[in-house]
């Protein structure tokens, strides 16, 4: 890649041409044999190259689960840390260090149920880094509990007679957190992994992309709908910036706003109501529609699941700011020294 | 880094392997099937699956058996990338390893 990209322009490039290989580390990949995992490894170390970066300024935070090996799997900097903590591990590491390239993997249980607060403070936030929140609909590394994302009903170890909360879906949550960047992929599609991949690596401020990926021991199948050739036809809404939102057999289905409510619906496309299909518009400043997309999908069958770039906006990024006002600071009132502060008048002792 | 598949495939083509790929890297030629190089993602699933041990990680290929690994490699030659093989289907050709085959042993039709 030629061009300089605006989000990473801080970030030193690499000295030589890169290939896969290079972002390869040496350990043995240990994930069940089949798991989506692998395919999403393989479609991220197949994309750095083309950012071009220095490895010793990437940096890959990770939480607590099955996709949480991942940094040892990268051969650039990372990190195992604590369960549910990546985007605040991250938050201060891309706020402190411009110059690195942060991107954050977690699954559906470490973001969404124990990390669910640091999520939504990270994508309000909108510091510079990039999740990736591979979403299997399952507890696996706890061999099948359901998790924040499992479908109603579901029947696992810890619910045996169905699971009674009501799942949540992480592209609407993201955008109802203000996220600047929210996108959907399928592990399995590598193309498309890797052009949301690329769009999310050129956005600046936090970018979520939920990874629809395939735990082929708790939860196989999970998304199979979205995968079979012939049943994805009916079943994936793919969003181009730009582009009409038609799908199915020869585009022969189409969203349309409903004029009565405001909402979106799914419509068989004929002459007459051709006109009235969406163009999908990411870059949009209102969230509204691209919510109203994101609860198109029937959270049970799946069917009209939208994949692709939602929403990305432009929008102050914190890391910037935080850099500005650090600058007026010093500028303003000179150097300071943390030690005078902690020292400095406004204390008290407490005791007898 | 990919899975390879060895003489034991030849002329019987089994595809327990193909149902258990989860990105639809593993091709059909003439005699044997074929593991793309650069699609496979190294996550293992056929290997347990293969019903006469075929299947190898590429660095545990047997020695007699390491002129294979090329062969997987030459089948895309023509082919290329194409990103999945359930839409190309069967193609009628093998590697020169291959398509140059005694045959298996075994087999009754050889």
């Amino acid at each position: 890649m030629t061009e300089v990209i605006e989000a990473l322009s801080l970030v030193p490039k690499a000295e030589a041409k890169q290939s896969m290989k290079d972002f390869k580390s040496d350990q043995e990949v240990r994930w069940c044999p089949g798991c989506g995992d692998y395919a999403v490894l393989a479609a991220v170390q197949g994309f750095m190259p083309e950012l071009g970066l220095a490895k010793e300024n990437i940096v890959f935070v990770s939480g607590i689960g099955c996709s949480s090996r991942f940094p040892y799997y990268m051969n650039t900097y990372g990190m195992h840390s604590i369960h549910g903590r990546a985007p605040a591990i991250a938050t201060g590491l891309a706020s402190s260090r411009r110059d690195l390239s942060v991107w954050v993997v977690t699954g559906d249980g470490d973001a969404l149920s124990i990390g669910g607060n640091h999520l939504i403070h990270a994508l309000r936030r909108n510091v510079n880094l990039k999740i990736l929140l591979f979403n299997n609909r399952i507890y696996g590394l706890t061999k099948g509990q359901y998790s924040p994302t499992s479908e109603v009903g579901k029947i696992t170890k810890s619910t045996p007679m169905g699971s009674l909360d009501a799942p949540f879906n992480p592209v609407s949550l993201a955008i109802g957190a203000e996220a600047s960047f929210v996108a959907r992929t399928v592990d399995s599609d590598r193309k498309h992994l890797t052009s949301v991949l690329r769009a999310a690596a050129e956005h600046q401020g936090t970018a979520l992309i939920e990874i629809y990926q395939n735990c082929n021991i708790f939860n196989d199948g999970a998304f199979e709908v979205l995968k079979d050739k012939q049943q994805a036809e009916e079943a994936v809404i793919r969003l181009e910036h730009g582009q009409l939102i038609r799908f199915g057999a020869d585009g022969s289905k189409g969203v349309v706003r409903d004029q009565a409510t405001g909402d979106l619906k799914v419509i068989a496309v004929t002459d007459e109501n051709a006109s009235q299909i969406l163009i999908h518009d990411a870059h949009t400043t209102s969230p509204t529609t691209a919510f109203a997309l994101s609860r198109l999908a029937d959270p049970d069958t799946l069917h009209h699941t939208p994949i692709g770039v939602f929403r990305s906006v432009d929008r102050p990024v914190y890391d910037t700011q935080m850099s500005d006002q650090l600058e007026t600071a010093i500028e303003q009132k000179g150097k300071g020294d943390l030690a005078t502060l902690l020292a400095g008048n406004d204390t008290w002792t407490t005791g007898r | 880094m990919a899975y390879v598949i060895a003489e034991p495939c030849i002329d019987l083509k089994d595809k327990a392997c193909v149902e258990e790929c989860p990105v639809d890297c593993i091709y059909e030629g003439r005699r044997a099937l074929y593991i793309h190089p650069d699609e496979c993602v190294d996550c293992g699933a056929c290997e347990p699956v293969c019903p006469v041990e075929a299947v190898f990680y590429e660095d545990d290929v047997p020695p007699h058996w390491q002129p294979y690994r090329q062969a997987n490699v030459e089948f895309f030659d023509v082919l290329g990338s194409p990103g999945g093989a359930c839409a190309v289907g069967s193609v009628s050709a093998d590697p020169p390893l291959v398509a140059a085959h005694a045959g298996r042993a075994d087999d009754p039709n050889r």
